[in-house]
């Protein structure tokens, strides 16, 4: 019995780590219609700039956060100029989806083979202090970084929640998504707005980047597996639907976390993809469906 | 104020306007006219910035606004009230109001403005925490109106405002309009498909057919002219 | 028929069946050629599904996979290998109906994730339940010419491209463009929208299934047998039909070539460097030259004899 509290406390952990990965994914998609695959490939780039900076210089993963959040802020913005704005041009939606989907793929190629090439394929992990601590709670051992990746995962998506509904830029971004052209006959400058939301996005990625690799670990082709999970609890939380990320991602672990008693550890990364393709079939629209940003 | 001067337009490689020129002056109603497909709405897509002339100019308080972005239009003091409306489906009228006033002038008398738009339609400050998506048509039609009023323009433009909507709705926005234009000595150019509608509302008119101008004048005198009887009215 | 054509054509197959009798080529050349025809057949089977019909799939690795799987076993049996080979893409085809079917049903950018998480289940339990190594008995590897595996690959890819001419040529073909174009459009002007996307699925399957066949042919023992479900088995492909010109019949065959050309010149770097220069050159064909590099050769050619512009 004591394991299967032990396995679902896990998947609470790794639940919210899902839905930190999918936040960034969810931005980019759910309100912007971009389909990033690459984000998974983002997410490992900001792993390994954690992961570099305690190596070169000893600074802790969880103090480096911000320095590597604005490095994951600017390359977004590059990654939106270079890849994604000539997009906007495109006449329809599903185009948009689309190509945004190609174009993102070949980046990946770019970029997982770049890192690889940079630094290996080996895997990285980090070690500090108190990796490996534990702490006991009500009869159940969590570790100290998964604590830690639970409670970085809950202030971001609250500070992405208030930007979103709480402020003008985060209106603009909705309005944009709803309507370009009204946007812009509005004084909005859309270019501008998808151009800083994508730089969000892409540091969401890094922050989650952060959380894998002090929890987890990386490696230069790990990406897709990220790219996977975030897909998958995008769905659950229903397209568009930001405030449902979290949760989703933790109903996911512990979907995940029960799956792995009954079929076992070698199966694991099935049971979120049958979960995906069940949705996908029955209630597209996603289970916490609630139409929020999308139309 | 605003100054057109024999303009082309192109999409792709089609042409859709011909060496269009026109004026309109300050405080003045103007309405151009024309039936489906002359280019109306594609030369208010071109005022707004949505297109690029590939001949001529357009000025308006003596400034090229010919090769600026949309937003930046509307920071020079020009606002559209699009076809078929586009409103922000997913967001309150509030909101959609709100959103009217990004350009940062706005911004800053943005409650003041907010409750005059009200004074003006109160329908919308009734529905003001409402989704837009949830509207009328005609309620649409007043908060795009509101919307594009929220930036405080020197001149307003409307696309099409009487297509979809009942004719006391129509005659009411009418009535609307004229007084915002004679309250405030607001520019507005509508164009229209419904004749009779835009030149009992304008002051001066023009007439386009398959991309040129081929027609201007006094609003009243349109309205009795022989052509325009005869291709709009269904004279015999 | 056009004459010119059939010529070029007969000249081509020539030149590739011809030398390997009378000459020595080398392992190294035959290798790469193989391997060549095996990416040529994988990529026209996915252009024939979202070039010509406008269906992206993602998950062509899992028919490739089985068709390696089913024809390892199969062939290893004692069954000849012809008919090994034919079971492997009957196999793909069977495998089509359970998790290619279902997913027709989604749309856009769902039936490629769709797709691409269904192959990742069959890559997960294919892992799961055969992670001993599999061989093939002493015999078979005694008994081994590289020279055979040429001409097998050699075949089955003129096959596919073949069939993928006749299809694409047909009215089945008309239909399945119809459908990429505006499936709405498609079906309210009486095209059976779900024949053609389901005909363009079997038959992408069964020219995946064939591929997988000539390659356990060409490997015969496998360490890991579930790499062959791995997502690269789809994106190479996939990439080589795009760069080369989706929705064309050279395309695929064009873009394996510069695949192949680019591996072995980045062939000693670590990891898969190749990829860096085609996922550059799959971006900028997606910007800027949707029609890939067949269809700009033929816009440089239109532009250079002055066709269809007024000056």
């Amino acid at each position: 019995m004591e394991i299967v509290f032990q396995t679902m406390a896990n998947g609470l952990l790794v639940g919210a780590l899902y839905g930190l990965v999918a936040l960034g994914f969810a931005l980019l998609m759910g309100v912007m219609k971009f389909l990033n695959t690459a984000h998974g490939t983002f997410i490992i780039l900001g792993g390994y700039l954690s992961y570099w900076l305690l190596e070169l210089w000893g600074i802790d993963p969880f103090v480096s956060l911000p320095l590597v959040v604005m490095a994951m802020f600017l390359i977004g913005i590059a990654f939106y100029k270079l890849a994604l704005s000539p997009l906007l041009k495109l006449p329809n939606i599903g185009m948009r989806i689309n190509t945004s989907m190609l174009i993102t793929f070949g980046s990946i190629w770019v970029l997982d083979n770049t890192m690889t090439l940079l630094w290996t394929p080996d895997v990285r992990s980090i070690m500090t202090s108190y990796t490996g601590q534990t702490l006991k709670l009500l009869g159940v051992r969590f570790s100290l970084t998964g604590l830690g990746g639970v409670g970085v995962a809950v202030l971001v998506a609250l500070a992405l929640y208030f930007i979103l509904s709480g402020t003008y830029f985060g209106k603009h971004i909705r309005a944009a998504t709803q309507d370009a052209v009204a946007a812009s006959l509005c004084g909005i400058n859309v270019q501008r707005t998808y151009l800083f939301s994508c730089g969000i996005a892409i540091a969401l990625a890094g922050v989650a980047g952060m959380v894998v690799v002090s929890s987890y670990s990386i490696s230069s082709t790990a990406g897709i597996g990220w790219l996977s999970s975030a897909f998958v609890v995008m769905v659950l939380a229903g397209e568009g639907n930001i405030n449902a990320i979290i949760p989703a991602g933790m109903l996911l672990g512990l979907i995940e976390s029960a799956g792995l008693l009954v079929v076992g550890v070698s199966y694991r990364q099935a049971i979120a993809l049958i979960v995906f393709i069940i949705v996908l079939m029955i209630k597209p629209q996603g289970l916490f469906a609630k139409k929020e940003y999308g139309s | 104020m605003l100054k057109i001067a024999h303009i082309d337009v192109y999409y792709g490689d089609l042409q859709a306007l011909w060496d269009v020129s026109l004026t309109i002056g300050e405080g003045e109603i103007v309405t151009l006219v024309g039936s489906n497909g002359a280019g109306k709405s594609t030369l208010m897509n071109t005022i707004s910035g949505l297109l690029k002339i590939r001949a001529g100019s357009i000025e308006f308080r003596g400034i090229r606004l010919d090769s600026l972005p949309a937003h930046s239009i509307v920071e020079h003091g020009i606002s559209m009230v699009p076809e078929g409306r586009r409103i922000f489906p997913q967001m309150t009228v509030l909101e959609n109001l709100e959103m009217g006033a990004s350009i940062h002038a706005a911004r800053k008398v943005r409650q003041k403005t907010l409750k005059e738009i009200y004074e003006v339609f109160p329908i919308l400050g009734e529905r003001a925490k409402q989704r837009a998506g949830t509207l009328s048509g005609g309620e649409q039609q007043m908060l795009a109106i509101g919307r594009a009023l929220m930036s405080q323009p020197k001149g307003l433009l409307i696309d099409e405002m009487s297509l979809g909507l009942s004719p006391l709705v129509v005659q009411e926005l009418s009535r609307v309009i004229q007084g915002i234009n004679k309250a405030n000595n607001l520019t507005i150019f509508v164009v229209e498909q419904d004749v009779p509608l835009a030149l009992s509302m304008a002051h001066r008119g023009y007439v386009i057919e398959n991309g040129r101008i081929i027609d201007q004048g006094d609003a009243k005198s349109l309205l009795c002219s022989a052509r325009i009887k005869e291709a709009y009215l269904g004279a015999a | 028929m056009n004459w010119k054509k059939l010529s070029i054509l007969g000249v081509l197959v020539m030149v590739f069946l011809i030398p390997p009798l009378i000459w020595d080529i080398g392992t190294s050349v035959l290798n790469l050629l193989i391997m060549l025809f095996i990416y040529i057949i994988l990529a026209q089977s996915w252009n024939l599904m979202g070039g010509y019909t406008g269906q992206i799939n993602l998950g062509l690795a899992a028919f490739f996979g089985c068709g390696t799987l089913v024809t390892h076993f199969i062939w290893k049996a004692g069954v000849p290998f012809y008919l090994a080979m034919t079971a492997g893409g009957v196999a793909a085809m069977l495998l089509a109906v359970v998790i290619g079917l279902p997913t027709l049903r989604l749309k856009g950018m769902y039936f490629g994730i769709g797709t691409f998480a269904l192959a990742e289940v069959c890559r997960i339990v294919v892992g799961g339940t055969f992670h001993r190594m599999l061989k093939m008995p002493s015999s078979y590897v005694a008994s081994y010419s590289l020279v055979s595996r040429y001409y097998v690959a050699f075949v089955v890819a003129v096959l596919a491209i073949v069939v993928v001419y006749l299809v694409t040529h047909s009215k089945l073909g008309l239909g399945m463009v119809a459908v990429r174009d505006d499936e709405t459009a498609a079906q309210v002007t009486g095209v059976n929208t779900f024949k053609c996307k389901v005909s363009a699925l079997f038959i992408s399957a069964l020219l995946a299934g064939l591929a997988g066949g000539v390659f356990a042919y060409l490997r015969l023992s496998f360490h890991f047998i579930h790499m062959m479900f791995s997502p690269v088995w789809t994106f190479e492909p996939l990439m080589a039909a795009i760069i080369g010109g989706a929705g064309t019949l050279a395309g695929p065959i064009i873009g394996s070539v510069f695949l192949v050309i680019l591996s072995e010149i980045f062939a000693l770097k670590l990891g898969e460097t190749h990829l860096i220069i085609f996922g550059f050159l799959f971006i900028l064909v997606v910007m800027y030259f949707p029609s890939g590099l067949v269809g700009s050769i033929d816009q440089i050619r239109q532009k250079i004899s002055g066709v269809g512009r007024k000056s």
